[in-house]
């Protein structure tokens, strides 16, 4: 089953695409790293995804053929958006009993066992807790509604590293109990690399990326040669191209795993930040540094 | 579309409404309760100064013989102290648009400023029924409120209308009295709502929409309500005090004639008429003939149009009706855009 699935999904404000053509399938049970820079469409797409938005064009379902913003699909999407929305004026327990008959499902005694261990009272007001604290309990809040996919827009950028780490931990912790599929936007790519497992990678409003990570640093490998003559040839497609000194490095995504690099060149594997960073740079290199540019 | 057939759980039903008035509630309930705190501090005041007026009124009634110089003094006096309003008048007034307004606008603005919207709409209720519920339940709390104020009022100005000098069709006493109030609070309160959800901005919503609410209360004071029901007309001269004049002119032999003819007919006594309507002589000073009087002797006929003072709750259901309508018209438009709307 997909969590989500779009084809030639496109967002418009006014007359600027958000995001445009857009097709996706996103397998369940991972947890998906929605990376690209500032603008990219990000947001809109997750927007999109939970039903906030309504598309211009083109198609996005989710958990197996709802539609995005239907009942049923927001019977089993948790959304946390960006800054942590709450009702500032509201108590811990205001906000416990407001999720709680807002929702068909809701697991009260999870978020309150979760919140005593954070040490959240419940008579607090949401809007007097510290940054961490608001994310771990909107973060709460959404997984006790035992959502089937939980989306995530850019969690953890508000937030000091110890309690980035926690909310992870809490993260995954519930992948691993409950199996809930989740869907998190990022610009922290170090960060996400120790805990991802599916990439997608959005530039310029297009999806550049849409698949496992393991497929992904399989298919990618750094290759190296005196000069770019020698790396012609190479089934695949190159992201990123430099010449240092006398070497030339190229990021090729290659058409297999398996497939033959020359014996002239050296090649080893890379990271997924420094994978996907290739790719955010693709925009701004690409006129001057493409495969055909460098051999001409 | 089939893959939606395919969908796991298609019979997932609806949050009941009882879970969401609740919500409602929680969340609603201080602004509630502040609302009527300050609504109370005018109803306190209400009610006393209608007892004050009250006991005023029987003294004065109860004054004899009636045609004593003295009793006709009490009657001035009372009326002096009474028939002005003043602060409180203006007040009460606007209330209904206050109220309306400050209730209507930032049920959704507020959640489109600070971005809870993300929070509350994406929850398993869904938008649309998350606003159902606020926009009912602010709906009917604003009229149930402005019923009993308009019913309040009634009461306390009762004393002024037993005077029969007092005209509750008049603009400033109509539209606060009796049931309009709350037509007039519903409409400002769908103003509002309307305003909230397209300024996404608490401030400038409640700005607009009063403002709206104000050109719309100018309206139909000055152009609309006259002409609910066809004016009466009558040829009496004293016509009574409680009774709202429309427009007043004369004529001979049942044919209406200009202001023009009738300032030649003066001109033999060198009295002229105004030219705004006709209503007020200007006589030449040392001239001992009323104008009216002249004309009547000469055949002419004072016609005034007017609406009698019995039909003011036919008009309070006219105006309350095509106000609740109007009302419907606006959330309808509201919960259409909201709908449509990305966020």
């Amino acid at each position: 089953m997909n969590v989500i699935e779009t084809a030639g999904l496109g967002r418009r404000y006014g007359s600027t695409w958000a995001l445009r053509d857009c097709t996706l399938s996103i397998p369940a049970g991972h947890l998906v790293a929605l990376v690209g820079p500032n603008g990219a469409g990000k947001s809109t797409l997750l927007n999109l995804v939970v039903g906030l938005t309504p598309p211009t064009v083109g198609e996005v379902t989710v958990l197996g053929g709802a539609t995005a913003g239907s009942v049923a699909a927001l019977d089993a999407i948790a959304f946390v958006a960006q800054d942590m929305p709450l009702y500032r004026h509201l108590s811990v327990a205001d906000m416990l009993h407001l999720t709680g008959n807002l929702n068909l499902r809701f697991d009260a005694a999870y978020a309150r066992r979760r919140l005593a261990e954070l040490g959240i009272g419940n008579k607090q007001k949401a809007g007097k807790l510290s940054g961490g604290q608001q994310a771990q309990l909107a973060l709460t809040l959404a997984l006790a509604r035992r959502p089937r996919l939980l989306v995530l827009d850019e969690p953890t950028a508000p937030l000091d590293p110890v309690a980035r780490h926690d909310f992870m931990a809490t993260v995954l912790t519930a992948m691993a109990d409950d199996g809930v599929s989740v869907v998190l936007s990022s610009h922290l790519l170090a960060e996400l690399e120790r805990v991802t497992d599916y990439l997608v990678l959005i530039s310029h409003g297009r999806v550049r990326v849409n698949d496992d990570v393991e497929n992904l640093l399989a298919c990618h490998r750094l290759v190296s040669a005196a000069t770019p003559e020698r790396l012609t040839g190479i089934a695949g497609e190159v992201i990123e191209s430099n010449t240092m000194g006398s070497q030339t490095h190229q990021l090729i995504r290659l058409a297999a795993p398996d497939t033959a690099l020359p014996p002239t060149c050296e090649s080893r594997a890379v990271g997924l930040e420094e994978l996907a960073l290739a790719y955010l740079r693709e925009g701004i290199t690409l006129p001057t540094l493409s495969p055909a540019g460098a051999s001409r | 579309m089939t893959a939606l057939a395919a969908a796991p759980t298609p019979a997932i039903r609806a949050v009941p409404w009882s879970r969401l008035g609740w919500v409602v509630w929680r969340r609603y309930r201080t602004m509630l309760m502040a609302t009527i705190g300050c609504l109370a501090l005018i109803g306190v005041y209400l009610i006393v100064n209608g007892e004050r007026m009250r006991a005023a009124y029987h003294a004065t009634t109860s004054c004899r013989p009636v045609n004593a110089p003295s009793c006709a003094y009490a009657f001035q006096t009372f009326h002096d102290r009474y028939a002005q309003t003043g602060l409180i008048g203006a007040v009460l007034l606007f209330l209904p648009g206050i109220v309306g307004t400050f209730v209507g606008a930032p049920l959704l603005a507020r959640e489109l400023e600070t971005g809870t919207f993300r929070y509350a709409w994406t929850q398993g209720a869904g938008r649309m029924r998350w606003a159902v519920a606020l926009v009912v339940s602010g709906g009917l709390g604003v009229a149930v409120i402005m019923t009993a104020f308009g019913a309040l009022i009634t009461w306390h100005n009762q004393p002024l209308l037993d005077t029969g000098d007092v005209p509750r069709l008049h603009t400033t006493s109509f539209p606060e009295t009796g049931t309009a109030a709350a037509g007039w609070a519903l409409a400002g309160f769908a103003l509002g709502v309307l305003a909230g959800l397209l300024w996404r901005r608490v401030v400038p919503a409640i700005v607009t929409a009063f403002a709206a609410w104000f050109g719309l209360a100018y309206l139909a004071a000055t152009f609309l309500r006259q002409h609910y029901l066809a004016p009466l007309t009558t040829t009496s001269l004293d016509l009574p005090l409680k009774d709202v004049r429309i427009s007043q002119w004369w004529s001979k032999g049942g044919v209406r004639v200009s202001t023009d003819h009738i300032n030649t007919v003066l001109s033999a006594i060198g009295s002229q008429f105004s030219s705004d309507g006709g209503k007020v002589t200007v006589g030449v000073p040392g001239a001992d003939v009323d104008p009216t009087q002249y004309l009547l002797q000469h055949g002419y006929t004072q016609i005034t149009s007017y609406q009698p003072d019995g039909r003011y709750w036919t008009f309070q259901w006219i105006e309350t009706g095509w106000l609740a309508a109007l009302a419907l018209l606006l959330l309808g438009a509201a919960f259409w855009l909201l709908r449509r709307r990305p966020a």
